[in-house]
Formats: structure tokens, C-alpha cells, sequence
């Protein structure tokens, strides 16, 4: 971190009223020549490297807190207090009657699409502009990925999208809402019952978020999937869970995570061991008691990136619908036709800086070679897209002084892109 | 200690205690050593994805177990699920039918079919001869597995997978800490998969680590697994999440300090078991065979109702009643339950070793919870009603 003034800078920055920093930050690029960027041999601005993960730390009290619980019964594991306490907690946040809680959000979804698969079929409708592992996701539940185009508004699958891959042989249709703001869900609601098709949803980046109106993400579709891993907004270290209201794929859902036990010595289905653990459950619930407080805290972060990229040619801010309610956790800018050099190279002059911006995403997931079956696909816009969205550094461990950095060092490059480019094909 | 074991010296401590036993091991750090490692662990800000603490406990594991590479997983069977897809196994794989549940599904799991194998009546443990027996052209593995803090015959076991060309690999979830000849179990086969699991000697709460000393499949799990940076990127058919938290690893590394009291208290545990059941007719404790230094994760004891007085179901439900938790492993057998039982019926009514062991075993309580007292009370309650059934 450049400051560690910046937690009380931060709790002044007003809704929508950012004014010029009250203090006067180190100019980020002490640099003032090409030849000193970091991948020419410069130092690098960031000696610790700022990312895109979340990283949020509770109050270790909180944690302590309900750690005692589980330390005191003797209870670790397998269903124990805590883990239902914060099933419970969650139920709350998305209005649903039941979350269950996984070991992780890879083996919440692959369970959760092997309960909602329609038997005898075998493709998943899916985008391919998304997570890099869902593919071996579906790869795992047994099914086939049937990748479909997005919504170039949403960088979302929509239900356009998701209408042109449904055939005889679809089994599911597994939407993913994209980082910012969410995906058509009602629309995708709509077209799962004209189609009969049973629709899911991989919500891991839209936790706090509500639709159309104030519609709570969690409660659309049969299901949708969460994580709880380090880098999401509520940090359990890793973990995930599955909201629900229907009661018996709750019920079933937590009998698969326990090996497909019902009662003692009696196992009713092919199952596995995706439980979490109740230190997990400890720390996401010390993660829930901050909930507020981190979207604050987020917000802060989004209008400092607001200010600073106000005015910045070809780098364009995705924007919250602050219509909705969301947790402006997640900053992602699209490198625009005005920008001056290639997605690629400013994500290579960045890293080098220790500035971990990531593309979103790509490759996109039917470019990638796969050794599973997939329905084959030919997507122009994905490919059009993947090469235009990165994810800057946000998250706990980032302060204003490092955004001003951030972005001082998009500016200085945007300046210099002639001498940079000539310099990185020499 | 049977004689003192009197109906009124049964009942006080028994009153006394308002928590059932259990037969799970429980071990698990002091407060004290929890809040420390955890305020450090939150200053260090560094929660999952192959941090410092998973590395230190691989490090570590790799040196107690004497194997080049320890992968840490979630939990032991995603690191099944994950060995069997590194393996890139097809076909039948043999198992035994007479362990926990999860070492067949991990197969169903990854699309191979299990081919179940009876064991042996004396050790438990998978029988060589029975597993020679059942190969054939579709087997491409034997998914061996270490039960009960003992070892399964993996030397006459190696001999067979060479003979014929097929891979072997082990459950070795009940055998952290274990040795044979003096090298701990950990180094066999092509990998071994152990539990960390809270009922297990070695917890993280939930948890696990594969072992393996081949460079190519310890690389091809680390991508499996998911790691962020740890080792080479190499090619596999699927990748998963099976990573380990910081926080499993903090408390694995706490109960590793603390493992060798940890084996001996287990170890007075089971000498105290041996003294409290002895002369009990139609009871026999299990005692490890092929190992010289078991970590008694499981106090197994074998019925011969006739002797006894009583079956197996009615201890059970005798001890239940007393909140003495004792079970039933594996009742009813792999082979016998769903899906298994309909998938694969040719193996209903052929394993007649592991049917009798299922209905005649029956596993007491051991582990963190278990004071000297309790062993003695266990003892009395089982001569008590052993004397009442004879005396009907």
C-alpha cells in the first residue's frame, strides 16, 4: 500500500461528492520516462502487488467470537452449529427458505446441476464469456456444455441467448450473473417455463445485489450458486452454498454433501464429501456482521475509481445500476477503440508494475481446448468481447492512494503509447 | 476393573456425563493456541489458494511421511476423486467393499466401475489372493486401503499390479501416523490418500492430503486441485476446487505438534480397553497385525453372539441408550447400498467375509473425549450385560 491514511480517508468520501484529495499523494509514476517502466527494468510501483480479490477481513473479535461456539461443543464438522447458524443468516440475505452451505462453490454447482438436470439429457446451456473452470464443472456433473453468446449490454447471458441453444437434447440452462450488475433473470424466468427447461444460476458475483426492483438475487430460477472463497464478498476462506425454496433439493442437496447419508448407516444416493467446515462458518459469519460496512467501504473505492478515470479516453468504467441494490465490489473498465494500445500489453505494462489487472475473461471458455465432450459453437460477439474488459485492483487491501496510482499509471501510459509500443516490439 | 464395574459404580460417572461419547478422535488445539495462531493468520491476511501455512504443512508432511510430494486437499475423498481422475483410470477398478462409502463413490464419481473383493477374516484388510482373482481386461487399477491404524499387504499387492500391468493406489484414510517396519505408511503404490478429517488421529476439521513420490502426477494434482502458481501448469482433462484453506492448514499444523501425544494417549487408550474387555466372553478387541506402530485411531471389537449372550445391534443399542455412541462400520456394506446394490448385483451375495464383519464388528468410542474412567465404565457396562444375557 502506498498510504495507510486512506481507511480515514475513505470514511469521508461522500455519496456522490468526491471532493480532491484532502492530502497530497506521492505522485504514483515517479517515472518520467518510458525507459522506467517495470517492463523495461524499472522498479515497479507496487512492491506487494495490489489484486482483484476481495480479501475481506473481519474483525478477528467476531471471529473469535463464534469460534468459541464450535470449540466448546467439540463439533468441527458435519452440520455442526455455526455451519447452521449460517445457513440461516444467508436464508435471510436472499430471501429464500433455504440456503445450504458447501465446501466450496465448485462442488455446490456441479451437485446442484446434477439435482436439476433433466435425466436422459445431456447439454448445459451456458455463456462461454465467464468463469474459466465452469466447463469442468459441468465436465464433473457428468453433462455437456452447450455455450451460447451474450448479451453485449450485460456481457450476460440473456434469454436471446439462451433460446437460440435450446434443443431436444438441453437439459439445463445454467445463467451466470457477470460481475457488474446482474443478468435478465427475469427474462431468463420467463423462457425456463415457456421451455420447460429447469433454469439455475452461478451468482457468485452478484451476492448482495437485487433485479428488477428490488428482487433479492438467490430467490430466481430453481437454485443459484454462491462461494464463500477469500477473494468473494463474504470471505470463509473458501466454502459456498445454494439457495433455494424448494424444500426437497435443499434436503437433497445436503444429503449429497454428506456422502448421500440419510440417517445413520443408510446412504440413499450416490453423494461425496462437500461440507464446510464450521471454522469456515466462523469466519463467514464474522464476514456477514460486516456486510454493510465492506459495501461501504466498496462504494468508496468505485467513486474514487470514478473520479480518477473521469476524463480518461478509451478507458471506459462498467457503472453499478445504483438504482438496485449492489455491492460495488468488483471494478471492471472496457478498453475502448480509443485507447491507444492493445488490452493485452496494458495488462502486461500493469502486471509488471505489481498491478494484478486481469482480462474478462479470456479465453473465452468454447475458444479453450477441452478434453470432455461440448457442443461446438461459433460465437463472433463473445470473441469481440473477451478482448475488451479487464478487472482492476479493488478489494480490502486496496486504498485511494493506490487507485490514484492505479490510474496515474493508465494515464501515463495512455501518454506514452507511441514510445511504449516501439519500445515493446524492439 | 470388570469386577469393580459394579450396576451403581456404572451409573455415577455416567450420570455425570451430559454429553454423549463418540467414537470420532476430536483432537483438536487448545483455545489458547487457536486465538494465537488465528491473530496471526489474520495479520498475515492470507486465506486460501496454496498460502504459507499449506505450504509449511506440505513441507512438513512430506518429511514425517518420507514421500517427495503432499498435496493438501479439502477433504479426502475430493483428493480420491482428484487421484482417480490424475490416474486417468478407465474401466473397473478393484476395492474393497468393506470401507467407508466414499472410497467407491470417488470411483462412481470419476465414471469407473468398482469391482468389489472380499477381505481378510483375521486382519480385515483386502485380500491378495481374492484381488488376483478378479482381474481381468477392463481392471486398470487396485484401489487398496489401509483400515483401522493397520496396513493391507501392499508388498504381495505391488507384486500382483506388476504382474499385470495395472496401477495400484491407497485409502490410506485411517493411517496417519502409522508405520511399517519403521517407515511410515504413506510411500506405497503410485499415491495414497489420507483423511484430516475432525473424526480422524490427524485433524484439520475437514481435510486431506494425497502422497506420492512421482514428479508428473504430483504436478498433474496440483492442477487438478487448483493451486495459483504452485508448480508447473500442465495438462489434465478436468480441473476442480479441492484446495485446502489457510485455516485447515493452521490447525493441522497446531494437531501436527501435537501428534506424537497424541498417538500415545490413543495408544493408552487401547492398552486400557485391552485390560477393561479381557476375560468378557464373546468379545475380542482387534489388535493391528501388519504394522509396527499403529495409531489405534479405531477401537474395533469382533462379537461371536453365541459367546456373548447378545448380538451385535442389541450392544449397540445397549450402549446407545447409555449415550455411549459406538458404531457399526461399514453396516451394511458398500455392496449393499445404493446405488451399488442395484448397479452391480453380482457382488450381493458374494463377499461373505465382509458380511459377517459387517454384522459383527462394532467400534467404541476413543479419541480427545475419552478419559480413563470412560474406558473402565465402557468395559463394565459391556460385562454387564454380557453377564445378564448369559444369565437369562
Amino acid at each position: 500500500m502506498l498510504l495507510t491514511t486512506a481507511s480515514t480517508s475513505f470514511s469521508n468520501v461522500d455519496h456522490g461528492l468526491i471532493a480532491a484529495p484532502a492530502i497530497c499523494l506521492p505522485d504514483p509514476l515517479s517515472k518520467s520516462a518510458v525507459g522506467e517502466l517495470a517492463a523495461f527494468g524499472g522498479p515497479a510501483i507496487f512492491a506487494t502487488p495490489v489484486s482483484t480479490s476481495n480479501l475481506v477481513r473481519p474483525s478477528i473479535e467476531r471471529f473469535l467470537a463464534y469460534s468459541r461456539v464450535f470449540h466448546e461443543a467439540h463439533r468441527y464438522t458435519n452440520d455442526g452449529q455455526l455451519v447452521r447458524e449460517l445457513e440461516q443468516r444467508l436464508a435471510e440475505l436472499h430471501h429464500t427458505r433455504h440456503a445450504v452451505a458447501m465446501a466450496n462453490g465448485f462442488w455446490a454447482l456441479v451437485l446442484t446441476i446434477k439435482c436439476l438436470a433433466l435425466p436422459g439429457r445431456s447439454e448445459v446451456v451456458m455463456p462461454s464469456l465467464t468463469y474459466r473452470r465452469l466447463a469442468d464443472v459441468v465436465a464433473w456433473a457428468g453433462l455437456k456444455p452447450c455455450f451460447s453468446e451474450v448479451d453485449s449490454s450485460t456481457l450476460a447471458i440473456g434469454a436471446k441467448e439462451a433460446a437460440a441453444c435450446i434443443g431436444n437434447d438441453t437439459a439445463l440452462l445454467l445463467a451466470v450473473h457477470p460481475i457488474v450488475n446482474c443478468c435478465d433473470a427475469p427474462g431468463l424466468e420467463a423462457l425456463a417455463a415457456d421451455s420447460a427447461i429447469p433454469l439455475m444460476f452461478d451468482s457468485v458475483e452478484s451476492v448482495y445485489e437485487t433485479v428488477d426492483g428490488g428482487r433479492k438475487i438467490g430467490g430466481f430460477g430453481l437454485a443459484e450458486c454462491f462461494s464463500l472463497h477469500a477473494s468473494k464478498l463474504v470471505n470463509g476462506f473458501e466454502g459456498g452454498y445454494v439457495t433455494t425454496n424448494d424444500d426437497q433439493l435443499a434436503a437433497r442437496l445436503r444429503k449429497l454433501r454428506g456422502f448421500g447419508f440419510q440417517g445413520q448407516d443408510n446412504v440413499e444416493e450416490l453423494g461425496i464429501n462437500a461440507k464446510l467446515n464450521e471454522i469456515h462458518g466462523a469466519m463467514a459469519l464474522a464476514g456477514l456482521d460486516d456486510l454493510p460496512d465492506q459495501v461501504r467501504r466498496n462504494r468508496d473505492r468505485y467513486r474514487i475509481y470514478q473520479r480518477e478515470l473521469d476524463g480518461l479516453d478509451g478507458i471506459r468504467l462498467l457503472t453499478f445500476d445504483e438504482s438496485e441494490r449492489t455491492s460495488f465490489k468488483t471494478i471492471v473498465v472496457e478498453v475502448t477503440d480509443d485507447w491507444p494500445i492493445s488490452r493485452a500489453d496494458t495488462i502486461k505494462l500493469l502486471n509488471e508494475e505489481g498491478i494484478l489487472s486481469r482480462a474478462y475473461y479470456s479465453p473465452p471458455l468454447h475458444s479453450k481446448k477441452m478434453a470432455y465432450p461440448s457442443v461446438p459453437a461459433r460465437l463472433p460477439l463473445t470473441d469481440v468481447l473477451s478482448e475488451r474488459y479487464m478487472l482492476m485492483p479493488c478489494g480490502h487491501l486496496v486504498d485511494e492512494a493506490d487507485i490514484v496510482a492505479i490510474v496515474g499509471m493508465l494515464r501515463f501510459i495512455g501518454r506514452h503509447a507511441t514510445a511504449i509500443q516501439r519500445r515493446l516490439k524492439s | 476393573m470388570q469386577a469393580t464395574a459394579t450396576r451403581s459404580n456404572a451409573r455415577s460417572p455416567l450420570a455425570a456425563r451430559v454429553a454423549p461419547l463418540p467414537v470420532g478422535q476430536l483432537y483438536f488445539p487448545s483455545w489458547d493456541k487457536y486465538e494465537a495462531t488465528f491473530r496471526e493468520l489474520f495479520d498475515r491476511q492470507y486465506y486460501t489458494n496454496h498460502g504459507p501455512l499449506v505450504q509449511r504443512l506440505e513441507a512438513r508432511l512430506a518429511e514425517q511421511l518420507a514421500v517427495r510430494h503432499v498435496v493438501c486437499v479439502t477433504n479426502a475423498t475430493i483428493g480420491l476423486l482428484m487421484a482417480i481422475e490424475a490416474l486417468q483410470l478407465r474401466g473397473k477398478v478393484i476395492v474393497p467393499s468393506f470401507t467407508f462409502i466414499a472410497t467407491a463413490q470417488a470411483l462412481s464419481w470419476t465414471g469407473v466401475e468398482p469391482v468389489f473383493c472380499d477381505v481378510d477374516p483375521i486382519s480385515h484388510q483386502l485380500d491378495p489372493v481374492a484381488v488376483e482373482r478378479l482381474i481381468d481386461a477392463e481392471v486398470s487399477a487396485i484401489l487398496a486401503v489401509n483400515l483401522w491404524g493397520d496396513a493391507c499387504d501392499a508388498e504381495a499387492l505391488q507384486a500382483i499390479a506388476d504382474r499385470h500391468g495395472i496401477s495400484l493406489f491407497f485409502d490410506s484414510a485411517h493411517a496417519m501416523g502409522c508405520s511399517m517396519d519403521g517407515r511410515p505408511i504413506g510411500g506405497s503404490g503410485k499415491l495414497e490418500v489420507f483423511s484430516f478429517h475432525a473424526t480422524k488421529v490427524f485433524s484439520s476439521a475437514e481435510g486431506g492430503c494425497i502422497t506420492t513420490n512421482d514428479d508428473r502426477l504430483a504436478a498433474r494434482l496440483r492442477n487438478i486441485r487448483s493451486s495459483y502458481g504452485a508448480g508447473a501448469a500442465v495438462e489434465v482433462n478436468r480441473t476442480s476446487n479441492g484446495r485446502m484453506s489457510e485455516a485447515q492448514a493452521a490447525i493441522g499444523l497446531l494437531n501436527l505438534d501435537e501428534l506424537p501425544q497424541t498417538l500415545q494417549r490413543n495408544r493408552a487408550i487401547f492398552l486400557l480397553y485391552r485390560a477393561a474387555l479381557r476375560g468378557i466372553p464373546g468379545i475380542t478387541l482387534h489388535e493391528p497385525k501388519r504394522v509396527n506402530a499403529s495409531n489405534h485411531q479405531y477401537i474395533v471389537c469382533q462379537l461371536d453372539p453365541p459367546a456373548f449372550g447378545a448380538d451385535r445391534d442389541e450392544l449397540l443399542d445397549y450402549l446407545h441408550a447409555r449415550r455411549i455412541i459406538a458404531r457399526r462400520y461399514f453396516h451394511p456394506g458398500i455392496h449393499r447400498s445404493t446405488p451399488y446394490v442395484d448397479q452391480l448385483p453380482q457382488f450381493v451375495d458374494a463377499l461373505p467375509v465382509t458380511d459377517h464383519l459387517n454384522q459383527t464388528l462394532i467400534q467404541l468410542p476413543s479419541g480427545a473425549l475419552v478419559g480413563d474412567a470412560d474406558v473402565a465404565l465402557i468395559g463394565g457396562l459391556i460385562a454387564e450385560l454380557q453377564r445378564t444375557k448369559s444369565g437369562d
